[in-house]
Parts: C-alpha cells; structure tokens; sequence
C-alpha cells in the first residue's frame, strides 16, 4: 500500500469510507477558496464530532500529513488552500446547535453551524448573533473564529473575539481542552482571545460557546448620495468627530455606483458619486435623535439626496445596491482583485484619492467598497485575467495599496487575514521580533507545523513566485465582503 | 535559587543607571521585600532592565500603581519592583478617529483628563484610578462597574507593545479599530499579570461621552427581588453603563445612599436628554414590578460621585478587607451564588452585576480569620458549582490557605507551555500566576 492509501486508509477507520474523499473529481471542489490560490490536498476528510476530529489529526500526524481546517470556504485570504498538500479537514457536517441558553443569552454550537443559521435559530427569543460577515448565508461559525470575521455591523458591535465566550479545541496531539468557559471571566491566559484570529494555525476548534444579543427595539437606515467622493468621505469623518458610533456606515464609489444600477436597479441618481449607508440601532428614541444628527452631519457636505427608512423591506431597499455590488463587479470586467486593509477613519480622503491616482496611473479601474466606519478599504482592482500583463498589474496594485495602508498607520487586514495573499507582505508591519514572538504561539500550543502550515508568516521569495503564478482572480457572486 | 541582595542592586544600576533604583521598602508582597526598585523611563531601559535580570536570573514583579500587589500567589523568587510609572505619556490622542496610544504607567485618572477635554473617555474603570495604573490594571484584569456595557478591557486594546522577558521589545496589533494581521498576542497579556511580559504601550479605542448621565437606585427588601430587577432590566430595552446591586453591609462601608436597610440596585444610564428620560421609565418600571420599596433618581453631578464610590468600596486604605474576591458566573445563577454567600458563616459585603454574572465580595475580618477563610472556600466551591469561577483578589499576607485562582482545567498544560516559551527562566512574577506559573 502507498503512503497515500495507508493515509487514506487511516482516515477511513476514524470517520468512515464515505467521508474521506480521495479521487481527484471529489478534491478539485476544496482546491480552492474565495481567494486567488489553489492547492490540492491528498484527502479531504469530514468528521462528524470531536472524538472524530480528534481521531483524524492524530492518524493524519502519524502519516506526518499537515491538516488544513476548513468551513465553508468563502475566506477570502487562502487560508482553507491546501497549498502543502496534506488534509483538508473540512468541518461542514458539524452543524448542530447542541445549546441555547436564552437567560444566560449564549449558544454552544458546532463549528459547521452556517453564521445566519444561528440567528435564525434563536430570532424566536428575540436574540440574534452579532457578527455577521457579507457571506453569512454560507460561512460557518468556525471559519469565522479562525478569521475572527467582522461584517457591516461590527462597527458598534465589534468582531466575532468580542462575542466568543469559550472555545472547545484539539490540539495537534489530538487532546482535546475548553479554553474560556460560559461566563464573562475566566481566571488564566485567555488562549481564546489567541485562537480567535490565528487563522486555523494553533487548534481545531470543535465547539464554540459565542454570545447573543437582543434584537434592537429599533432600526433606521440613511442613505445619503453625493457628486464628489471626497465629500462621503469627509461625511464619514464628520460622524465618528461627532461622537455617534453609528451600527454600521458603508460607502460605495462611482464604479460600485455604475455596477449597482446596472444589475440591482437600486435608483441612485445620475451624476452620482459616492453612496453613504448609515444604519443606527437600539433605542427608539435614540435611533430617532442619532438618525436626525447623522442627517445634519451629511448636510454639510452638498449631499445630493438623503432617504431614511425604518421599515424592514424599505430598509432591505436601501441596502439592495451595497449587497449587490461585489457580484455586480462582474459586468464591469471579467475579473477583480479584492484589497482588504484598515486605515485611521480620518485618512479616507487622502487615501482614497491616492487610489484614484494609482488607478490613472497604471490604467486599471478600482473600485472602491468600504465599511467605512471603521476605516476599513475594500478596493477591488478589475481586470482581465487573460492578459498577463494586466492580471500582474493587478497583484502589484493590491500591494502598493497595502503599502499606503501602513504609510498612513493602518495594518494589512481589517477581516479577512493574512493567509497566503498577504504573507510576504507581513513584514512590513512587523520586525522580526514580532513575528518570533508570534511564532513562539505554534510550540506553545505543541502544535508544530501540523495545522495550516506555510500561512501567515513571511514564506521566503519562492512562494512569492508560486502566489503570483497562481493568482487567478476569480470574479461573480461567488465572493462576498 | 537564592540571589544575595547585592546582585540585583548591581546589576540593574550597570544596566540603567543608580538613579533610577531605590529601595525595596514600601514594595513588600507577601511579606517579601525586593532587594530594590527600579523606575525605567523609557521602554528601552524597560528592555535594558528585564536584560540584566534575566542574565542574573532575578526574580521580577512589574508593577504599575501599586494597588493590586495582593493578586496572585506568594512570589517564588522577588528581587526586584519594576515600577511602570515614569512611563506616563500620552504617545497619541487621535480624537477623530476615537483612538489613543498610551504609554503603560499612566494613571487611569490622569488618561480620564486628557480625554474628557475632546468629550472621550477608556471604557475601561478600576478601584483607585488615582493610583491605578493602565499596564496594571490591564494586567491584573482589575476591572470597574463600566464592563456591564463595555466588556472587558481586552475588546478595547487595539494593539500592544510589550518588553518579553528576554529583554525584546514586540508589537502586535496597531492603532486601528479593525484588523486582523497576525495574532493577537495582547489578548496574553490582558489578565496574564505580567507573567509573559511587562506591557509599556497601549492602543485603545476610545467612547464618546455620553451627553448626559443619571443613576437610578432603588431599595429592596432583600436580594432576590433587587437581583430579579437587575435581570429584568438587562432583558429589557435600556442599555446600562453599569448596574450593580449592593447589601446593607456594602453600603454601610461605602456610603452610596442614606438608607441602612435592605438590599440597592443601582443602574447607570447615559444618553441624549429624550433616550435618558425613556431609559429611567424603563427601569422605574421594572423596579416597580420587582417589589421595589424606594425609588431615586441620581442627578448628572452626582452620578459620578456614586460609582466612584462603589467602584473603590474595598480598596480605600483605611478599610480594607482581609478578602475580596471577584466570582463570575453565568448571570442566572446569581441569585443562588449570592443566596449561598449570605448564610454560609460570616457576612461579607457583596457588590454584584446582575445580567453580566459577576459579584465582588469583600469580608471585612473582625477577629474571625478561620471563620471567614471558611466562608471563602465555600464561596469558591459555590462559584465553581454554578459553572463559574471565583477569583482572590486580595488575601491576608501568608495566607496559603486557598489557592488563589483556582482550578483553570486541562488547558493549564497549555498556559504552562506558554510561560516555558516566553519566559524560560522564570523570572516574570514567578510562581504568582495560575497553577504556579
């Protein structure tokens, strides 16, 4: 028997015949993720609970075989590629929600449970979970652990580390621990806190303790239109200085603008901009007064045109275009490649007009979608892939715009992780003390280079080689931020 | 190992210089008193310090304000005080983007000054912010009644720079309010009481101040009905700044209110005039429907009056307990722990956070010190009971009676194999943290 079916075999005895996939038909489906890297791994094996979990990564350690957590695989960084080989440990028949405790107002769930099913499985007790990442309809509450996944309303309400409680984990020997708990405190180092975020590098999370919220008593969007880009900027500004930390502020440019109308039909004006979603929540009265401050705050910069709305389908209208847009990029050009950084909330200005100007400089349309709010870029560079020379073009501009990022005190990932796409930028924010005492986590943890091997830290200029090569963005409605 | 005095006084002054030591007077913890103190004025001598201490293998405990030296267990090794306090700057206050860079010494009062001026403040409150510092009181996760609304202070730390005990100076994180670039390794720090490393830069996001403030406080006849309010009002639509309640013993030694019977709760609202105003009517009325026997509106001048108050009750000098420990449980089994706490032997004073599952307790020894270290153990044992923990936040002097953080479960081999790797030679606090660490 070779190596591989010895493997495949090992896998088999842990988790069943019919959840180890091996034929290349069955792993070209986990080649790839949201992001622009491939990799096939040997097997892809799917455990049902966390003795298997924890059976699997002691028969894969034996073969010596990394093993690449994975969700739903909507990430958009790399981080579920295989790019090493190895097994991929895809974790989607974890779906049970195995505890729903209303009073204390807190689920334990699998690491499978897709994000917008767990707040479907508790709106009945007027509860929801927080988080909600553009890809909630598919991503799972693991991956989002692993990414530490933000979303539109983490403005106010934070990332998916402020609304885990406690993590069931196993760990590269296959021993299985609770890091954190049910409560708000728990005495020791918070290895939660490190596990949210480390990218499926440090353990396998098996189950998940996570908060829930009361569903706000009320909700109003703003949308407000402007000519000049700059301006919606400027808006944004004005509302953080203004002291209201509204739940959520998006912001799409003209390009996003064009792509919206054309396949949402979501009325924006002609002539058009700049388009300022502001979403406020909580208390009736405060919705009201915030609402009326946000209004005044965009009146100061010629807005074109401002609707507000309170009822959930007006609301679901305003919002039509922004969920659009990413899939709406695709009749704008056959591909994009999406940039995620993070920028002090003050430098929107000045930062969004030096994209405009690398943009005119090399030719390639950006376009720009922001949670604004947070300072968080989305540019998305479009492009055609079968022209080399254009496609390469596209990676360097992802580049200079992380560059420009950290120039002006922001840092390389707002929520989608450094992975494989943005390894080789990571010393630019870090020196090599930081990423040693970062580095110093894996032997803690034991874990080697058993989970997610190669990600994060600096690879050497090989695989820089290897990212740029296989870099292939994909464009469609496949991808969501 | 035993290290003669005379090592450490050489050894740090070659390293930073004579002025900067002093005396270890003063720096005494668990009746040790370190061979000298030494007060770094930059995280560079910071670095030059943990050097000099690791080469002759010295025992350290970093310390910052002072006020919380009665957390953890007696030290293996203490030869020598790092006092935080000279590293007191503001490195950057960026009102408009609600963040900050602070260096680790400053005190919380003197970063509430500054920050008050641009209408923002830390969420982030502890006992004594007189003295208390931003380091310590991140690292002893000390935290004030402000967590009801905002949580813990490590979901307010964007970034960290941290001297490891080796001496390197390591970020992590940055000073934006959204990222995820490399691990998030300050999240080791906040609560790890300096046993990984000494924190000297912080970056926080920061909150609007509210427009205008308010307390309500309302009496009750005893804990049950004052706690149900508490949860009714945390499942309701008011969202707190903090609520607590209190017993009569609690609010004999504080002062919060005039009343001296029954059982207080105490709810901190804050908001435009219209939002306050609704918030008030909410909570009147879920006081009302739990059987509330007095109602009180706190005004805006003396709202801060009042939780300075609660929030300091244990930690003035001139009365302190000879325990406090802080228990956390999921929120519906308070009643029970609190229940439990009130028969089980002598009376402690008892602030908790209804709808957050937290109690601060406090038993003030009047003579009965195996009575009351009983009364302690069984708290724990009725913390851990309800699925919680309980916490000693201060001790006698000595007293190894009860470990003071408890059991941490199977992950300890992991926070164990984290000291090994970032402090091998132990000399960061050792021996005060969890299971010895």
């Amino acid at each position: 028997m070779s190596a591989n079916a010895e493997l495949i075999a090992d896998l088999e005895a842990v988790v069943g015949g019919a959840y180890v996939l091996h034929e290349p038909e069955d792993l070209i489906v986990y080649e790839y993720d949201g992001s622009v890297d491939r990799g096939l791994p040997a097997a892809v094996v799917l455990p049902a609970s966390t003795e298997e979990v924890s059976g699997v990564v002691r028969a894969a350690r034996r073969h010596g075989a990394p093993i690449v957590p994975r969700g739903a695989g909507t990430g958009l960084s790399g981080g579920a590629i295989a790019h090493q080989g190895g097994v991929v440990a895809a974790l989607t028949r974890m779906t049970r929600i195995l505890e729903v405790d209303v009073d204390n107002r807190f689920a334990v769930v699998e690491p499978g449970v897709v994000n917008l099913d767990l707040t479907h499985a508790v709106e009945r007790h007027g509860l929801y979970y927080a988080p909600d990442p553009s890809s909630q309809k598919a991503c799972t509450i693991g991956g989002n652990v692993a990414e530490n996944s933000g979303g539109p309303h983490c403005l106010a309400y934070g990332v998916t580390t402020n609304h885990v409680l406690g993590l069931e984990v196993v760990t590269a020997d296959g021993s299985v621990h609770w890091l954190g708990g049910r409560t708000r405190e728990s005495p020791g180092y918070d290895l939660r806190g490190v596990v949210v975020g480390s990218e499926g590098t440090l353990a396998i999370v098996t189950k998940a303790a996570v908060r829930l919220l009361r569903r706000p008593e009320a909700v109003k969007t703003l949308l407000a239109v402007f000519r000049e880009l700059d301006d919606a900027s400027a808006a944004v500004s004005g509302v953080i200085a203004a002291g209201i930390v509204p739940a959520a502020i998006e912001m799409m440019d003209e390009l996003c603008i064009r792509a919206a109308e054309q396949s949402v039909h979501a009325g924006y004006p002609t002539g058009a901009g700049a388009v300022l979603l502001v979403e406020v929540d909580g208390l009736r009265e405060a919705v009201d007064e915030e609402v009326d401050e946000v209004e005044r705050v965009c009146l100061r910069y010629r807005p074109m045109e401002i609707r507000t709305a309170t009822d959930p389908e007006e609301r679901e209208r305003l919002w039509a275009g922004r969920k659009g847009v990413l899939g709406a990029l695709g009749r704008l050009a056959p591909n994009y490649y999406l940039v995620d950084g993070t920028i002090p909330r003050t430098r929107l200005v000045e930062v969004l007009s030096r994209i405009r100007e690398i943009s005119a400089e090399t030719g390639l349309p950006i376009a720009n979608l922001l949670h604004a709010g947070d300072g968080n870029l989305h540019p998305s560079v479009l492009f055609d892939e079968r022209n080399p020379d254009e496609a390469r073009t596209a990676l360097e501009i992802g580049g200079r715009i992380l560059e420009l990022c950290l120039e002006v005190g922001g840092v390389l990932s707002g929520e989608h992780g450094i992975g494989l796409e943005k390894q080789e930028y990571f010393s630019l924010m870090f020196d090599d003390d930081d990423m040693e005492s970062m580095a110093q986590l894996k032997p803690a943890f034991d874990t080697g280079d058993a989970f997610n091997p190669g990600k994060i830290f600096p690879a050497g200029a090989s695989c820089v080689d290897v990212f740029q090569s296989a870099a292939v963005a994909r464009a469609g409605a496949g991808a969501w931020v | 190992m035993t290290t003669i005095p005379g090592t450490a006084v050489r050894s740090v002054s070659e390293a930073v210089g004579a002025e900067r030591l002093s005396g270890g007077e003063g720096r005494v913890i668990d009746g040790i008193r370190p061979a000298a103190a030494v007060a770094p004025e930059s995280t560079e001598e910071v670095s030059r310090v943990l050097g000099a201490a690791r080469r002759d293998g010295l025992g350290v405990a970093p310390r910052g304000g002072g006020t919380r030296m009665g957390l953890g267990g007696p030290p293996e090794r203490y030869d020598l005080s790092l006092d935080t306090s000279r590293l007191d700057r503001v490195a950057a206050h960026n009102p408009a983007d609600l963040t900050a860079t602070v260096e680790a010494g400053i005190t919380l009062d003197a970063l509430r000054e500054s920050l008050e001026e641009h209408g923002q403040f830390l969420a982030m409150d502890a006992p004594r912010p007189d003295l208390a510092t931003v380091g310590g009181t991140l690292a002893a996760g000390a935290i004030g009644p402000l967590k009801w609304q905002f949580g813990s202070p490590r979901d307010l730390v964007v970034g960290m720079k941290v001297v490891q005990a080796n001496g390197r100076v390591t970020k992590s994180g940055g000073r934006v309010v959204k990222n995820v670039s490399g691990y998030d390794m300050a999240r080791l720090h906040v609560g790890g009481l300096g046993t990984l490393g000494v924190i000297v830069e912080v970056s926080f996001k920061l909150t609007p101040l509210p427009r205008r403030q308010a307390t309500l406080l309302a009496a009750f006849d005893d804990s049950g009905p004052a706690l149900s309010a508490g949860l009714a009002i945390s499942n309701g639509w008011a969202a707190p700044l903090a609520m607590v309640t209190f017993d009569a013993e609690a609010n004999r030694r504080g002062g919060f209110t005039g009343s001296a019977r029954g059982y207080f709760l105490a709810v901190r609202l804050g908001g435009r005039p219209r939002t306050l105003d609704r918030q008030i009517d909410d909570c009147r009325r879920s006081c009302d429907r739990h059987g509330a026997v007095c109602l009180e509106v706190v005004d805006a001048a003396g709202t801060p009056v009042l939780w300075s108050k609660i929030r300091d009750l244990g930690w003035m000098d001139d009365d302190a307990p000879e325990y406090t420990a802080r228990a956390s449980v999921p929120s519906s089994r308070l009643p029970g722990l609190i229940a439990g706490l009130e028969t089980g032997g002598p009376a402690p004073a008892v602030v908790a956070e209804p709808g957050y599952g937290s109690a601060l307790v406090h038993w003030f020894a009047d003579g009965e010190r195996d009575a009351v270290s009983g009364a302690v153990a069984d708290a724990r044992v009725g913390a851990v009971h309800a699925g919680g923990s309980l916490v000693l936040e201060r001790r006698p002097m000595g007293s190894r009676k009860i470990d003071p953080w408890g059991e941490v479960g199977g992950s300890l081999s992991i926070m164990r194999r984290m000291k090994e790797r970032y402090d091998p030679a132990r000399i960061l606090n050792p021996g005060r943290f969890v299971g010895g660490i």
